[in-house]
């Protein structure tokens, strides 16, 4: 009833605002859900060639949850989530820390931190594939070894793993760093002041004050793991004998829709990675309950 | 003094307006793009355009690469949205594809004005081959014609001792020189890696198999001819004198060939050029060879190469189809294909017009035999191909790929090709 009431006025500047949010609610609209839509009926459909469809109802579906490459690749991403993010977070709290502490050039570092984010991505594989590069890579020949570092189906994924994490150090620990930087310091006098070591510190004051930034941080860490494919693709190519134990959801969907013309068979994938972030996301928004303090 | 941040602004704005024209013409020309993927090329593509572009002065082409890997990606979007190059190079790999769906302009009767039976009396039974869809009509104009062979490091074979390869080599000397050129050098034999086309599918085709029926409606890998070729290429990798995929996976054999690393892979006479263009401190130390033969085959001479050809395409439902067709009405004349392949990149399809090919690489400098791949068109085998190609290649591959790591056994990888060729070909026919 209240609305009913808006002054002239008031109703004219309501119509502005709606004015003003619309390019950015179409933009969303046709941009993002028209083609989350098409997504949804295009994994029930079967790609013809040249954007001609058939339906087919879940055949799709059942094709994919029968193919062994498919449940290889949802492992595969699964196991890239867990190699990366643990590892990449705590190595990002770790930089942020060192970077929010009182030492000489800490703009310098932060810069030499940051830079891998500036780099174009495929420059940052083309750098990492020679490194990794069996033969004759530096990475081999520093240890001494012969390790097939992105052709040995036993080490292509720590290797995709260690450039994921380190292009993403710089970016996570930047925003860490805003986060360790909201922290007040009379917590930590007082705390000192209580003859607290820095070890409790740390887990008394800096992790539950920072805990708001790090899920923030974990959700869009883990969102982009499980869509990663750029790096994958740009590090191990179709040829590569290890292609199947480092193939995520992504690559696949890619071999799929552009390589095979399977793009029904492509969306279905698709819409299985989209319910997996899903759910990941819903459990991280339950498990924060547990860990992430709101309470300054 | 007020007025000025006005007139400026008005100025930006014309200038933005101005810009956003400039993808039409301003000049009252056609302009016309032309899509290829082989920067090596670029050359004698822009020189054809300008030789039509200089009786036609309405006309600007405009050639443009695109890499080969992005080219199919881009262009199958295209043709959805209708915005396809005016002239583009089609592939044997996705003709058929293509002309099914009628994105492409028939071009059978193009000629007609000109001579009857033009494509027959011009180009070979391969070449047209290459460039018809599956009701037999022509697709695309003919460009080029290509078969693969030996290439051979001089300096590693006199190292070892080894004569250089011939036309009466065969599998067993392939093996032979390559072991002692180990045992001697240290360096690799020759490099035989997981590819159809530059790998298996010529010795299939020596051993008298076939990777597809004549009708192209059935695989052939329960063949024994195909049986005893994949078994002797795929075999090569046990060898020590090969790497093993794994080290393809990062070291393109072309690649290790010119680090004098290895001592023979194979190629194809499009990167002829190209290679002696690159690696001007090889001159002189490497040559080609025939592809060896086929001691005891199951069945034929023993010899083959696979032939591939691309053509020149149009739209049919093109903005500018009908200059388009008469652009590559003249890319197909004599005129233009003895042009094109002065330039020592391709060698053009139009029959006689071969030789400035193999004249480039002498006025160039370049000490090569590059007059034998003449010879090997004899032999050659037209690049395998049917409809369900672009669903069948990849996962045919990967199969292979299962094999070179030791996760199946050659002999059920060729029945699982057998069945994703057949199953995907039989969709494919049922569809049309």
């Amino acid at each position: 009833m209240k609305k009913n009431k808006l002054s002239p006025a008031a109703r004219r500047e309501q119509n502005w605002a709606y004015i003003m949010v619309a390019p950015t609610i179409i933009g969303l609209l046709v941009l993002n859900l028209w083609p989350f839509a098409q997504t949804i009926y295009t994994s029930f459909c079967e790609h013809l060639g040249f954007g001609h469809y058939k339906f087919i109802g879940l055949a799709n579906y059942a094709e994919m949850f029968q193919t062994p490459e498919f449940w290889k690749a949802t492992w595969n991403t699964i196991l890239f989530c867990i190699l990366t993010v643990p590892v990449g977070l705590f190595l990002s709290l770790l930089v942020a820390m060192l970077l929010n502490a009182k030492i000489k050039f800490k703009g310098g570092f932060r810069t030499i931190f940051f830079l891998p984010m500036v780099c174009a991505p495929a420059a940052v594989t083309m750098v990492w594939r020679w490194i990794f590069n069996g033969e004759y890579g530096i990475l081999n020949q520093a240890l001494g070894a012969k390790i097939g570092w992105i052709t040995d189906p036993n080490f292509v994924m720590i290797s995709c793993a260690i450039v994921a994490i380190w292009s993403n150090i710089g970016y996570d620990a930047v925003l860490l760093l805003a986060g360790l930087q909201n922290i007040p310091k009379t917590l930590y006098e007082a705390n000192s002041i209580d003859g607290a070591g820095k070890v409790k510190q740390f887990f008394t004051i800096t992790l539950p004050m920072v805990s708001p930034t790090l899920f923030v941080v974990m959700i869009m860490r883990l969102m982009a793991s499980v869509k990663v494919y750029d790096l994958i693709y740009m590090m191990v190519e179709e040829t590569n004998p290890a292609v199947t134990s480092v193939q995520s959801l992504m690559y696949l969907f890619y071999r799929e829709s552009f390589v095979a013309g399977s793009r029904g068979m492509g969306s279905a994938i698709v819409i299985w990675t989209v319910l997996l972030i899903g759910l990941v996301t819903v459990i991280q928004f339950y498990g924060q309950k547990k860990w992430v303090n709101y309470d300054v | 003094m007020k007025k000025i941040p006005r007139i400026a602004a008005l100025i930006l704005a014309a200038a933005l307006l101005l810009s956003l024209c400039g993808c039409g013409a301003v000049d009252g020309k056609t302009h016309l793009k032309f899509q290829i993927w082989d920067v090596a090329q670029r050359e004698s593509m822009q020189a054809v355009c300008d030789a039509y572009t200089e009786k036609h002065p309405d006309v600007v082409i405009e050639v443009q690469v695109t890499s080969w890997n992005e080219y199919w990606t881009k262009l199958e979007a295209a043709a959805e949205s209708n915005t396809m190059p005016d002239i583009f190079w089609m592939h044997t790999n996705q003709i058929l594809y293509y002309s099914d769906f009628g994105i492409l302009a028939d071009v059978t009767e193009l000629y007609n004005d000109v001579e009857p039976g033009y494509y027959e009396n011009h180009f070979s039974d391969i070449s047209i081959g290459n460039a018809q869809g599956s009701d037999g009509r022509m697709y695309g104009v003919p460009k080029d014609k290509d078969n693969i062979f030996l290439v051979y490091n001089k300096e590693m074979f006199d190292a070892a001792g080894v004569a250089y390869p011939d036309e009466n080599w065969t599998w067993d000397d392939l093996v032979n020189a390559s072991q002692t050129i180990y045992d001697k050098t240290g360096n690799y034999g020759y490099m035989a890696y997981n590819d159809d086309q530059m790998g298996y599918w010529s010795f299939v085709y020596q051993a008298g198999g076939y990777i597809l029926n004549e009708d192209f409606t059935k695989a052939g890998f329960d063949q024994p001819g195909t049986k005893k070729g994949m078994e002797f290429y795929v075999g090569l990798q046990d060898y020590d004198w090969c790497p093993k995929q794994a080290y393809f996976a990062e070291t393109a054999p072309g690649t290790a060939f010119f680090s004098g690393i290895g001592a023979m892979y194979i190629e194809g006479n499009w990167e002829l050029m190209n290679k002696c263009v690159n690696f001007p401190n090889m001159d002189g130390k490497w040559d080609i060879a025939p592809m060896p033969k086929c001691p005891d085959p199951v069945s034929g001479d023993g010899r083959a190469t696979i032939s591939n050809g691309l053509c020149y395409s149009t739209a049919a439902k093109g903005r500018t189809r009908d200059i388009a067709l008469d652009v590559i009405k003249f890319f197909g004349t004599e005129e233009a294909q003895l042009l094109a392949s002065s330039y020592g990149a391709a060698i053009s399809a139009y029959n006689g017009t071969e030789q400035p090919y193999f004249d480039a690489f002498d006025k160039k400098g370049y000490d090569i035999n590059v007059e034998m791949v003449m010879d090997q068109f004899e032999y050659g085998v037209q690049n395998v191909n049917n409809a369900a190609k672009p669903k069948w290649k990849s996962p045919v591959l990967d199969e292979v790929n299962k094999v070179y790591n030791g996760q199946q056994s050659l002999e059920q990888a060729m029945a699982k090709m057998q069945q994703i060729v057949d199953t995907e070909t039989a969709k494919k026919l049922a569809g049309n």
